[in-house]
């Protein structure tokens, strides 16, 4: 990433934490309209790197988020997947606490330059009626596109286009939401 | 005839072009024959007469040219009970006369109506629309061709037609009479005569391109309005809205590649492609099915 793009990009996460603090009030109209409700997890994912900076970079979330415990009732996991991308796990009660504590892990990624290897955060939600699928639902809010895209995966490799399309039809007002439907690219496997 | 056949003409060539060819055969076989009888010297009123009930003809007709040239073919209900029962449901839930059921030999997935009246009328789906759909998705396209059905479309937009027809007789026999006033125009009387040819001839032509987008525009409302007919037929338009996205092939544009794999090719940073030339949907009888899921969503946003 050259100098110029490191400049473009700074405006580009504070309407990151705009874009993801709107589910504050979205999620609440997800349950009310498709009974969808939060189950508190979410996590945000980045490339991991090699070196001391990341490794710094790791201890300083660990830290702030030891600290934060008694603030946010929070609790958090932090692990690696096969796909080398570092999780940042957080689970709460309180869907406020869970986006403050995501937005201010996101901003302790970006202050220490690892701004370019942030990837997505995701947020976990289940079906809350009795006939639906039974399995996780996710909304999935792409860094690099600064908007969010339904995922509902249905098995091993398929995905449940038409509740996707409900979760799109019933938040597209509220949040920021990726039109393009070929770039809802999903993330099987999620490790929440 | 109205099909459901939104952005994927070009992938369904064969049963478009099969329809197209049936009828422009057809009306080149008009103007071949009424040309004979004009040579012969036959005056314009008999000709007129002639025209319009060859008009009428085609009208009356009109069901059979098209299953016809869409080679479909009419099934009994021992020949194909799913089918049938579905549609009984439909319309017994709806009030609506039952119409025949055909079917199109063809992997293309497909549907369309057509008939003159409500009790005339027929409803086509091809296999591969049956193959690719589920019971539901199948019942929210059967019910968009019944909404067709139910609307007078075809008979909407016939007369409609009627008047880019008759322009279009105006400006052939404007033209010959321009050619043949210009040629012999040696009085004034002739002259005046190649003149009033000549403003008939540009009343005709406008006449004709502007029906020509009206028939059109009409055409793309009557596609919402018979999605908004299945909405509320079926109940449940998210239904039509992904068999629109499947028969489309839009299905596949929703991806199955995990966003760890594509993240490093920088897939995000290229410019999407502008879509949706402004010139195209003046031209085009169906709306773009984006548009037309849209609409379909807000729909089941409404209603849930």
């Amino acid at each position: 990433m050259n100098f110029f793009n490191r400049f473009r990009r700074s405006p580009l996460l504070k309407s990151a934490s705009d874009t993801i603090f709107a589910l504050s009030s979205a999620y609440i109209t997800l349950e009310t309209k498709l009974g969808l409700k939060s189950t508190g997890r979410s996590a945000i994912s980045l490339k991991a790197v090699d070196g001391m900076y990341f490794l710094t970079m790791k201890e300083d979330i660990r830290n702030f988020l030891n600290a934060s415990r008694t603030d946010f009732d929070l609790t958090y996991r932090i692990l690696t997947d096969t796909y080398g991308y570092l999780w940042i796990i957080i689970e709460g009660k309180n869907m406020e606490d869970i986006l403050a504590g995501m937005t201010a892990v996101g901003d302790i990624i970006y202050e220490r330059g690892f701004a370019d290897n942030l990837l997505a955060t995701v947020f976990q939600f289940i079906s809350g009626t009795l006939d639906a699928t039974p399995g996780s639902q996710y909304l999935i809010y792409n860094y690099k596109r600064n908007n969010f895209y339904p995922f509902v995966p249905l098995g091993q490799k398929n995905r449940d286009t038409e509740q996707e399309m409900k979760i799109l039809s019933a938040v597209d007002q509220e949040l920021r939401f990726e039109k393009d439907m070929s770039n809802w690219y999903p993330l099987w496997d999620v490790p929440l | 005839m109205s099909s459901l056949k939104p952005a994927w003409q070009k992938r369904d060539t064969g049963l478009t072009v099969r329809m197209i060819f049936s009828f422009a055969i057809l009306t080149v076989l008009y103007l071949v024959f009424l040309s004979v009888l004009s040579y012969l010297g036959i005056g314009y009123i008999p000709i007129i007469l002639i025209a319009s009930a060859m008009i009428l003809a085609q009208w009356y007709f009109s069901d059979k040219i098209v299953l016809w040239s869409a080679k479909a073919k009419i099934v009994s209900r021992e020949e194909e009970k799913d089918l049938h029962e579905m549609i009984e449901r439909i319309v017994a839930r709806n009030n609506l006369p039952k119409p025949k059921i055909a079917i199109v030999n063809t992997a293309m997935p497909n549907a369309f109506a057509t008939g003159r009246g409500q009790k005339s009328s027929v409803v086509a789906v091809t296999r591969g629309l049956i193959d690719i759909l589920d019971e539901e998705e199948l019942e929210g396209v059967i019910a968009h061709e019944l909404t067709h059905i139910k609307n007078r479309d075809a008979l909407v937009l016939t007369l409609a037609s009627l008047f880019s027809t008759v322009a279009w007789y105006l400006m052939q026999f404007g033209f010959y009479g321009g050619l043949y006033g210009g040629g012999y125009g040696y009085s004034g009387r002739d002259r005046n005569g190649g003149g009033a040819m000549l403003i008939i001839l540009l009343v005709a032509m406008l006449t004709w391109i502007v029906s020509f987008l009206i028939i059109r525009a009409i055409s793309r409302y009557r596609e919402f309005a018979a999605d908004r007919g299945s909405a509320q037929m079926t109940g449940r338009p998210v239904k039509l809205a992904n068999a629109l996205l499947k028969i489309s092939g839009n299905m596949k544009r929703i991806p199955n590649k995990d966003l760890r794999e594509v993240e490093g090719l920088n897939a995000f940073f290229i410019v999407p492609a502008l879509s949706g030339s402004t010139i195209g949907n003046l031209f085009s009888t169906h709306p773009p099915v984006e548009k037309r899921v849209q609409k379909l969503m807000e729909m089941e946003a409404s209603m849930s």
